[in-house]
């Protein structure tokens, strides 16, 4: 892993945090920083390699690794929002399109 | 006496509530939070996590909040899933009029040579640029095989007057197709105006045709934006806006305006030319990054955040107007606010999701070529044909189910993309893949990059603000919405 001194380095538990939402934060990330994830032993190692020149690039290390930080926490909780309510999401995009859709207007 | 049991008796348990598919993203100190069919809530920090472990009991307030909301329900309250369910379908009720405009490019050439010219005009003496009387015919057969009740057919060009007796002979067909065919049909020419003599006013005047041209904003831009010999194009597009509105009416004529780099600090002007010409409102457009606005890197002048500040102004203006007790809605605004405050079907082909490309609209080309959309027409003229659907030889059902088609359409899905999935406004944006395609090589395009994006999420977020902050404002904009 090459590391340069304009990178920021922020590691996670993998334990407790999801390589799905690192990822997602990572892409909306995109046009501000570069993410790179590995995996080191139990750790998740994100190197964030802000992009030159960019408008929307927080300024200094420490913005970066705050704005990521954040961005991971946001995802987290989509995460838990999706796994709560994907159920219902689809019960409800079947009464409204699916097969239910039919005998929903017959019920009510 | 009746004896009553105590309140707390009345309340859910907490293991009988449900919580309900929400997105959200931070905004300056707290959550915007918007459910399943885009209404929105503001919530603190430790609101939304009260929410989401479901730590609520009527009459606290959050309670009543996040169920009005739409974000909790009773585990066993079928009523507000089918009411979602309801709004959900009636949001997108307009997949059931498939493909309702068609457009007829009857011609490439024009007399003007706009820089940002969308279309790569060709020159006016090249007069195999026309389409044919049987190409228009057959493309008559695939607008009348489309299943939408009420088809639109706009004439586009090049400067489609340019071959207007074409036009007039698919009017004739249309009308006479329409009468046995159980459709209603619209017509709409868009033109510069500068060819309109009385004998087109008559016609659209006796056929119900309405006249769409382009109007930049005052003499000086206007013919900076749109030179033509003579450089008197400003002078014939005003003098056809007012022409055509004493002949036809003035709601029968509309003007669109683009944004150059040199409108950016000429809102206003732009505007009160608007105003000046007794136009019912305007569309505050970017630029699109098509045709001869690439060639000439036209596009690349102004980036979405200079776009959105012009946009703010020219909003503000506008509404000052309208406070003055002058009716002139801003259609863009017009447009996203009525998605943000009704659950009415909004087709409007470049923002939903599925994509409008050939299920919004299908463009028949001079040639015979049939194009999924405007733009895609535009970038088959830079030579890039993803967007060509066919021949007008084919049926209407083998360029609606082609794979191509499909595939574009599936894999733009804003409802499944990245980020757009999650995303706040998500139900009120719309996929666009022929822009990402043009910008982005790819037509889900990545959205952190994606200037369409930015712009749209800055005008979501600036009308919630006036929405919120403003009761003046807000009484305008919710009435330009049909509220």
């Amino acid at each position: 892993m090459d590391v340069t001194t304009s990178d920021v380095l922020v590691e996670f538990s993998v334990a407790v945090q999801s390589l799905g939402a690192l990822q997602a934060a990572a892409y909306r990330l995109i046009g501000t920083a570069t993410c790179q994830i590995d995996r080191i032993a139990d750790r998740w190692v994100c190197t964030l390699t802000p992009v030159s020149g960019s408008k929307k690039a927080p300024q200094g290390s420490a913005a970066l690794e705050i704005h990521f930080l954040d961005l991971v926490t946001d995802e987290n909780l989509r995460e838990r929002i999706a796994l709560r309510t994907d159920s219902v999401r689809n019960v409800i995009l079947s009464l409204a399109f699916g097969s239910l859709a039919g005998s929903s207007n017959n019920d009510h | 006496m009746a004896r009553f049991q105590p309140v707390e008796a009345f309340h859910p348990a907490e293991d009988t509530l449900q919580l309900l598919p929400f997105r959200f993203e931070r905004a300056e100190g707290h959550y915007l939070v918007s459910n399943m069919v885009g209404d929105f809530v503001r919530l603190s920090s430790d609101e939304l996590t009260r929410i989401l472990d479901l730590r609520v009991r009527p009459g606290d307030g959050l309670y009543e909040k996040a169920y009005a909301a739409h974000l909790i329900s009773g585990a066993d309250q079928n009523a507000q899933r089918q009411l979602l369910a309801f709004r959900l379908r009636s949001r997108l009720a307009f997949l059931r009029e498939t493909t309702p405009l068609h457009i007829f490019v009857v011609t490439l050439r024009c007399e003007h040579s706009c820089p940002y010219c969308q279309v790569s005009r060709q020159s006016t003496d090249r007069s195999r640029f026309d389409m044919s009387k049987e190409t228009a015919r057959r493309a008559l057969d695939i607008a009348f095989e489309s299943p939408a009740r009420r088809i639109k057919i706009e004439f586009q060009g090049g400067e489609p007057l340019l071959n207007f007796a074409l036009i007039s002979t698919i009017v004739s067909a249309a009308k006479a197709r329409a009468a046995t065919a159980d459709k209603k049909v619209d017509f709409v020419i868009a033109s510069n105006l500068a060819l309109l003599d009385d004998a087109i006013l008559a016609f659209c005047k006796a056929n119900d045709v309405l006249l769409s041209t382009s109007l930049d904003g005052p003499a000086d831009l206007h013919n900076k934006n749109r030179p033509r010999p003579g450089g008197n194009s400003y002078e014939l597009a005003t003098k056809g806006i007012r022409r055509a509105q004493a002949v036809l009416g003035p709601e029968r004529v509309g003007a669109l305006m683009t944004t150059t780099e040199a409108s950016l600090d000429r809102v206003e002007d732009i505007v009160d030319e608007y105003l000046r010409l007794n136009l019912d409102g305007i569309f505050l457009r970017p630029l699109s990054p098509y045709g001869f606005a690439v060639k000439t890197k036209a596009f690349r002048k102004y980036d979405a955040t200079d776009w959105l500040t012009f946009y703010e102004r020219g909003l503000k203006y506008i509404l000052e107007i309208n406070r003055c007790g002058r009716h002139f809605p801003e259609f863009y605004a017009t447009l996203i606010l009525k998605r943000m405050l009704t659950d009415r079907p909004l087709g409007y082909v470049d923002l939903r999701s599925p994509a409008g490309i050939g299920l919004g609209a299908l463009v028949y080309n001079y040639d015979g070529k049939v194009f999924a959309s405007d733009e895609g027409r535009m970038l088959a003229e830079m030579g890039d044909k993803t967007f060509e659907l066919g021949h007008v030889t084919d049926s209407y059902r083998s360029l609606v189910l082609s794979d191509k088609l499909i595939e574009l359409i599936g894999s733009s899905l804003t409802q499944c993309a990245p980020e757009c999935a999650d995303c706040v406004f998500e139900t009120h944006c719309g996929a666009d893949p022929v822009y990402h395609h043009a910008t982005q090589a790819d037509p889900i395009g990545i959205k952190p990059l994606s200037e369409f994006c930015a712009r749209q999420k800055g005008v979501m977020r600036l009308l919630l603000r006036l929405l919120e902050s403003s009761p003046q404002d807000a009484a305008i904009l919710r009435r330009w919405g049909g509220m």
